[in-house]
């Protein structure tokens, strides 16, 4: 297992396109950062509109826990993406290569040659949600500094003490892999449909985007089918943000997503199993 | 003859002084305000607690600055300080308008099991954000116990003081402030909320409760040492 595994590893990292997304990471991190340094007070003070006409509210809001927040925020939305550039390959790059056929000679069974696909696919996106932590949050911190962290939600302000937001912070990024989880099963199925690494990636990307999109609309029509989308729960590690925490909730999305990655992963070796290689 | 003369001495001894200590309106409330207005400025430990529907804050701790008439400050070593903005904010020589002012007199009435002199001040200023406020005092020590103000744009606020250490300067150990609140709200498209499953329950929550509460309890006060006006800036 170890050794298949750490040559699935080899192949990922071996390719350029795998550190694009790291790249793009950070390059929106830093984009985000400059931009909270020259021009974050006004995007707070338009945020926080509602609070401060009635309030006032003084010291260093905009500290490297918000800052981290709002990256997390916009960018936890495009790492499904940047996640299905590798796993959306890993079978179908394969297929169109010509090297499938060439793998399942050696003595491995269809099974485990997914699960390690599976697995390694695993490992990119925790390095990358890793990656993450380390611009978004450590890089925030050390650009801004610490303090209490603000959090606006759309009918509630929240104020979370210095002290106890680290902690959140490490259960988020947990709860963000075992999203990340769900979009690399989705991924590997979608692959192992295809023949080339194309029609997969961008096969995930459009069922992110438009179940996003569906789990963000306020329609009572959206509203019965949303606890059943895996969009819904992915963004469950802002639960942790909340006070108190709704561990319920998040249990909740945890499962959900868990089903969601099992299933899925269930699906992809009854599929890969049956199908027919021809290159 | 000398059963009458004991009655009227009697009475001269136990009513009289009642007659000379009852101030009129006016006079006690200038001189209540004279007491408020000797506290220039101070500083204080406070523990704040808020307690508004929309708004979920932990007990903040820190220190409060007041310089008079109206600067204040809450520092909590490195954290972010909330504090109402009000016109009349949590100080009491906020509260009560300054200026030229009409004074009626309410009588005593009683305010938790207490019997205390309510007064009702109005503002001859027609700039003044105040419309009314209704004092209930402490005659004897001097002490506004509760208060409630009416404004034109800010709505209402009720001030409750408990007193313990600084009687002597007015300044409460404890203050419980009631105040009206305008509704807080963002795009959900926006803000991309978690669906917790509590929503429902929040807003019927949010729809009975549209006043909110802080609570402030000091202790250590430091009074007229002298605080500039730039500290209170930024």
């Amino acid at each position: 297992m170890i050794k298949p595994l750490s040559l699935e590893l080899y192949k990922i990292f071996k390719r350029p396109r795998t550190y694009i997304s790291f790249g793009l990471v950070t390059a929106i991190a830093l984009v985000i950062q400059l931009a909270m340094c020259s021009g974050g007070k006004e995007f707070l003070s338009f945020g926080m509109q509602g609070i401060t006409e009635q309030f006032a509210i003084q010291g260093n809001v905009l500290n490297g826990y918000l800052v981290a927040y709002i990256i997390l925020q916009s960018l936890l939305i495009h790492i499904p993406l940047l996640i299905a550039l590798v796993a959306g390959d890993s079978i179908a790059g394969e297929a169109n290569m010509g090297t499938l056929r060439l793998v399942l000679t050696k003595p491995i069974s269809r099974s485990r040659l997914v699960i390690i696909k599976f697995t390694a696919s695993i490992i990119y996106s925790l390095l990358l949600i890793i990656w993450l932590a380390v611009v978004a949050l450590f890089l925030s911190l050390f650009l801004f500094g610490k303090g209490d962290m603000i959090n606006m939600k759309s009918d509630t302000f929240i104020l979370l003490l210095q002290d106890d937001i680290m902690w959140r912070y490490f259960c988020a990024f947990a709860f963000a892999s075992l999203a990340m989880t769900t979009i690399v099963s989705l991924s590997l199925l979608l692959s192992a449909f295809a023949e080339n690494s194309i029609g997969p990636i961008m096969a995930t990307m459009a069922i992110v985007v438009v179940l996003t999109i569906l789990s963000n609309l306020e329609l009572p029509l959206f509203n019965l089918i949303k606890p059943y989308l895996f969009t819904t729960h992915m963004i469950g590690w802002k639960g942790f943000f909340d006070d108190p925490v709704p561990y319920k909730a998040i249990r909740n999305s945890a499962l959900v997503l868990s089903f969601y990655t099992l299933g899925l992963l269930l699906m992809t070796i009854i599929y890969f199993n049956k199908k027919d290689i021809k290159s | 003859m000398k059963t009458l003369k004991i009655f009227l001495l009697l009475t001269a001894i136990f009513i009289c002084p009642n007659f000379a200590l009852a101030k009129n309106a006016d006079e006690l409330f200038n001189e209540l305000r004279q007491k408020i207005l000797q506290v220039k400025d101070y500083v204080a430990e406070v523990n704040l607690k808020i307690d508004v529907a929309y708004m979920k804050v932990p007990l903040l701790k820190g220190k409060l600055y007041f310089k008079a008439p109206d600067l204040m400050k809450l520092e909590r070593n490195g954290g972010i300080s909330i504090l109402p903005k009000k016109n009349i904010n949590l100080t009491l020589s906020n509260l009560i308008p300054t200026g030229k002012v009409t004074v009626i007199d309410m009588g005593t009435t009683l305010y938790k099991a207490k019997s205390l002199r309510l007064i009702k001040v109005v503002p001859d200023d027609e700039k003044s954000s105040i419309v009314l406020t209704k004092i209930w005092i402490d005659e004897q020590n001097l002490l506004v116990i509760h208060a409630e103000t009416t404004t034109y744009e800010e709505g209402s606020l009720i001030m409750d003081l408990e007193y313990n250490h600084f009687v002597n300067y007015s300044l409460p150990d404890k203050v419980k402030i009631f105040m009206d609140l305008k509704d807080y709200k963002l795009p959900q498209g926006l803000t991309m909320d978690y669906n917790d499953g509590n929503k429902k329950q929040e807003n019927i929550k949010k729809t009975l409760k549209q006043k909110g509460t802080i609570e402030i309890n000091y202790k250590n006060y430091v009074i007229n040492k002298g605080i500039s006006t730039n500290f209170f800036k930024g």
